[in-house]
């Protein structure tokens, strides 16, 4: 996913199922220890209260089939649930997955294609009626209907792609998925093992909502809910309300039950006016990163009211290898040696940020640290004569809001200190990975960003970087990257179903094939960001998840 | 924008005339009288002079940058320092993450004026730019788009109006329409509107081809959005000239359409666009800077009024001059725009009261 807005990416991941949940657990993000959530049986931590008031960015969607933005899922995933989610707690063991809706962990076949799940007994919805085993296809086979951006993740299930297929008729049922209401059961068919489909089966396109949900965007009406909590209203760019659900009773004990009663949201998108919010006490959370503008007087006034953390994101330059003058080795090595990662940090990001030279997140077990491009302009510029490249025009593209639109001027002006010509093309943020995923506009280079669907190699390398998925539209290999020898490994690994130190040793090297052998790209910064409160909030309670950020479910009054 | 032209004629005497000039007025041109009366407007004479100081100053950007702050108005110095007093200072302040907590940073240098040899003068931006030069260059985008959008603006203000004040019927409904069809839209809001559309890809009809990014481009858009504006009044005028008995003579004369509009008509209207042109320059490089704040004028990384502010407004805690040095840039020249158009107007005709107004 993009940082603001997640951009659905593709088609699922091949390889094989089940220990991944447990193997790839070690990308966590924000490291503070929760006091609460961290057993199985989360239920509440005893420190329930009132309100929770705050300022949140604006959502895309509130209705799970359709929301695909951070803004909206931090929300959800304390609303709609699906057979499995995520451990509560901060730190890497969050990456754990859970039974939810599920009795337990699905028994899964010997062959990887077939899964079994059962329904926990007794389970309601908000509004009192009870969670059908057949309410789980019916979701699934919504999410066609509604044009849901998570339709890629299911096509793996039997039925589903191909010609007559679901996604293609959108009649019928999901051949793939059988259901028995009465004795609680999902079986789900694949047509071929798919190593990330527990994590497909957490993201919060396959929660469970009532079979005869309408096949168009409830975001404002309201989906009875499975969660502990339920959107009571949802005005779009203005508010929403968070209430209990009165059904819950804690009907999922791998869950926390929630601390407050009831939660409010302003929605402001301006970050400085949402910080003044927080400062003012007109609320008690920020969900904008406070500005660079704002966070000097933030760590010296309200130090006690500033958490940072950092996601596992990688921000980096994509350069086209299959475009001049980008397609020789030399000057993408030139790239490297011109950017200053740390100048970047502080001059644009306000010093929210740490530099790296991988791809891969530092928290992932595959990282290994890359140190090979220490910043030289005269390197550089000589790397740029001996490639025959100096002179040439490079169109480079980023997003017009600030940080991307500086960080991309930092690009184009060291571009120009080093020998070329650039045009900067910056545009609007809703149109910009359209834009340069579309091979027609020709982008040579430009800035771009990853944050993680869910903590793998597999979502970093082979869905960004391996010459096989290049598309002509929608391509997330903005800079074509195609390197042969490491398209085989990244196909070869993502078969492999055990993540052993050899094999994540094998994930490392591609890390530093892609960064530093070909110098595909130019990766520069793991983002870090804030969470900003005010002084009602009790921070010994705080608990950053890897992937749903700050755990607003287990918070605390003073 | 609401354009008033009203002139008040009166049967003055000679006498009477000669002693609001302050001097003889028999053999002297109306634009000779119209000198005399100007020079004695000190306040007007002033405000042209500050604004031909703006002028030259942004005219020389290109050498100040190289010979003064040794840069180029893109040119980012992220992770540099310069010396002041003898001691190594960072242009902008190093942040990050030193191991145990975050360290706020990119706050830029502010301005030096003289202690760092010319450079820094009036402080860098958050990318370690030196803000003089940007703002001297900005100006020059600012007045090459304000002047040439009021030039191109102008000068098809005043043919659509000849035509359109000059043949009358058809033509002149035509023309008309056109007229309302744009003033029908919010100036700023049509601006904006297309601004934004051609800065992603540039104009590429009719075989001209302007590259997004081009400063042809707000100035095309706010002269496209602003021809009402001076044509209207303009008609007006012509339309009440052509009655006359000077253009009837003309025309028995034998004299073809051309020669009249020519020679008839635009001579008496020539105090009008100039001080039409004069007001509307100072309206059109507001309309531009506030167009590049919004990201539909002169793009980035290219420096304009607009632009500066907009990049300031993010620091506007930290570091205000990045938002107030560009913003009293703008102020100065238009209100040394305004003065002296008031003052062309007074000089040029007295009694006529030609305002540009929103």
């Amino acid at each position: 996913m993009r940082s603001r807005l997640k951009l659905f990416q593709g088609f699922g991941v091949l390889t094989l199922v089940a220990v991944l949940a447990v193997l790839a657990a070690g990308c966590g993000g924000g490291g503070k220890k929760s006091s609460s959530g961290d057993s199985g049986n989360a239920g509440s931590s005893g420190k329930t209260y009132p309100l929770l008031r705050t300022i949140w960015d604006a959502p895309d969607y509130m209705d799970p089939a359709l929301a695909y933005t951070v803004a909206a899922w931090q929300i959800n995933w304390y609303v709609y649930e699906g057979l499995l989610g995520y451990k509560h707690v901060s730190g890497a063991d969050g990456a754990t997955l859970e039974p939810y809706l599920a009795e337990s962990m699905p028994k899964v076949s010997a062959d990887g294609t077939k899964l079994s799940f059962k329904l926990r007994d007794g389970l309601k919805y908000s509004d009192g009626t009870a969670v059908k085993a057949s309410d789980f296809r019916a979701s699934i086979e919504r999410l066609f209907k509604v044009d849901s951006p998570g339709v890629g993740f299911f096509g793996v299930i039997k039925g589903v792609s191909g010609a007559g297929g679901f996604a293609e008729t959108k009649k019928g049922h999901i051949t793939g998925i059988v259901t028995n209401d009465s004795a609680r059961t999902i079986d789900i068919t694949l047509d071929h093992p798919e190593g990330d489909i527990l994590y497909i089966l957490s993201t919060q396109f396959a929660a469970i909502l009532p079979a005869g949900t309408p096949t168009s965007d409830q975001s404002t009406k309201g989906i009875p809910a499975t969660g502990p909590y339920m959107i009571q209203n949802y005005v779009p760019s203005r508010s929403f309300t968070i209430v209990r659900n009165p059904n819950y009773n804690d009907q999922i004990p791998t869950m926390p039950s929630g601390n407050p009663d009831k939660m409010t949201a302003k929605i402001i998108t301006d970050p400085v006016a949402a910080y003044q919010q927080v400062v003012s006490n007109k609320a008690d959370y920020d969900f904008q990163v406070v500005p660079n503008d704002r966070l000097p007087e933030a760590q010296s006034k309200y130090k006690d009211q500033l958490k940072f953390y950092t996601s596992p994101n990688t921000y980096y330059y994509f350069l086209n290898n299959k475009l001049p003058p980008f397609d020789n080795l030399k000057a993408r090595q030139a790239v490297n040696y011109a950017i200053d990662r740390n100048a970047i940090i502080s001059g644009v990001y306000g010093g929210l940020g740490r530099p790296t030279q991988n791809f891969l997140p530092p928290d992932y077990p595959q990282y290994k640290k890359l140190s090979s491009w220490t910043y030289d302009l005269a390197k550089a510029k000589q790397l740029v004569q001996q490639s025959g490249t100096a002179g040439a025009t490079v169109d480079v593209y980023g997003p017009n809001e600030d940080p991307s639109k500086s960080s991309t001027e930092y690009l184009a002006s060291q571009l120009s200190k080093i020998g070329y010509k650039p045009k900067l093309h910056l545009l609007s943020h809703q149109v910009y990975f359209t834009t340069i995923g579309n091979q027609a506009t020709k982008a040579q280079a430009g800035f771009t960003d990853w944050y993680q669907d869910y903590p793998h190699p597999v979502d970093w390398f082979d869905v960004l970087l391996n010459g096989n998925r290049i598309t002509k539209t929608h391509n997330n290999n903005s800079g074509n990257v195609d390197v042969p020898s490491v398209n085989k490994e990244i196909e070869a690994l993502k078969k492999i179903t055990e993540l052993t130190p050899e094999i994540n040793a094998r994930w490392a090297k591609v890390d530093k094939d892609l960064m530093v052998t070909y110098a595909t790209t130019v990766a520069y910064m793991n983002r870090s960001q804030t969470d900003f409160f005010s002084t009602r909030q009790d921070l010994s309670c705080y608990s950053f998840h890897v992937l749903g950020q700050w755990d607003w479910g287990i918070s605390c009054e003073k | 924008m609401a354009t008033e032209t009203t002139t008040d004629f009166t049967l003055d005497s000679a006498a009477v005339l000669a002693e609001d000039e302050g001097g003889p007025i028999e053999g002297k041109s109306p634009w000779l009288l119209a000198w005399r009366r100007l020079r004695r407007n000190y306040v007007a004479l002033g405000f042209l002079l500050l604004f031909v100081v703006i002028v030259v100053a942004c005219l020389l950007a290109g050498p100040y940058a190289k010979h003064v702050a040794h840069t180029t108005p893109n040119e980012n110095h992220l992770g540099e320092t310069f010396i002041k007093d003898g001691k190594k200072v960072p242009i902008v302040s190093k942040g990050g993450f030193t191991g145990t907590e975050f360290k706020a940073g990119g706050i830029p240098v502010g301005p030096q004026l003289w202690h760092a040899g010319g450079r820094y003068v009036f402080g860098a931006d958050t990318q370690g730019r030196d803000v003089a030069v940007r703002l001297l260059y900005g100006g020059l985008n600012s007045l090459k788009v304000g002047i040439g959008s009021a030039l191109i603006c102008t000068l098809f203000a005043l043919v659509f109006a000849l035509l359109a004040g000059y043949y009358g019927g058809w033509v002149d409904w035509v023309l008309s329409r056109f007229f309302d069809l744009i003033w029908a839209f919010p100036v700023l809001l049509l601006a904006i509107a297309l601004g934004t559309a051609l800065s992603i890809d540039g104009f590429h009809h009719a075989g001209i081809n302007i590259p997004a990014g081009s400063l042809w481009i707000p100035t095309g858009v706010i002269s496209f959005v602003l021809i009402p504006y001076i044509a209207r009044p303009l008609r007006g005028q012509i339309l009440s000239l052509r009655e006359k008995e000077f253009i009837e003579a003309a025309t028995a004369q034998g004299a073809s359409s051309t020669r009249v509009m020519a020679s008839e008509l635009m001579p008496n209207i020539a105090s009008s666009v100039l001080v039409f042109f004069t007001l509307i320059i100072a309206n059109n490089i507001l309309t531009e800077a506030g167009l590049s704040f919004l990201g539909a004028g002169v793009q980035p990384p290219n420096p304009s009024w607009g632009t500066l502010i907009a990049d300031g407004q993010s620091r506007i805690a930290t570091a205000p001059w990045l938002a107030i040095i560009p913003g009293v840039a703008i102020v100065l020249t238009v209100l040394s725009l305004n003065i002296f158009g008031d003052g062309l107007r007074d000089a040029l005709d007295p009694r006529a009261k030609v305002r540009i107004e929103r």
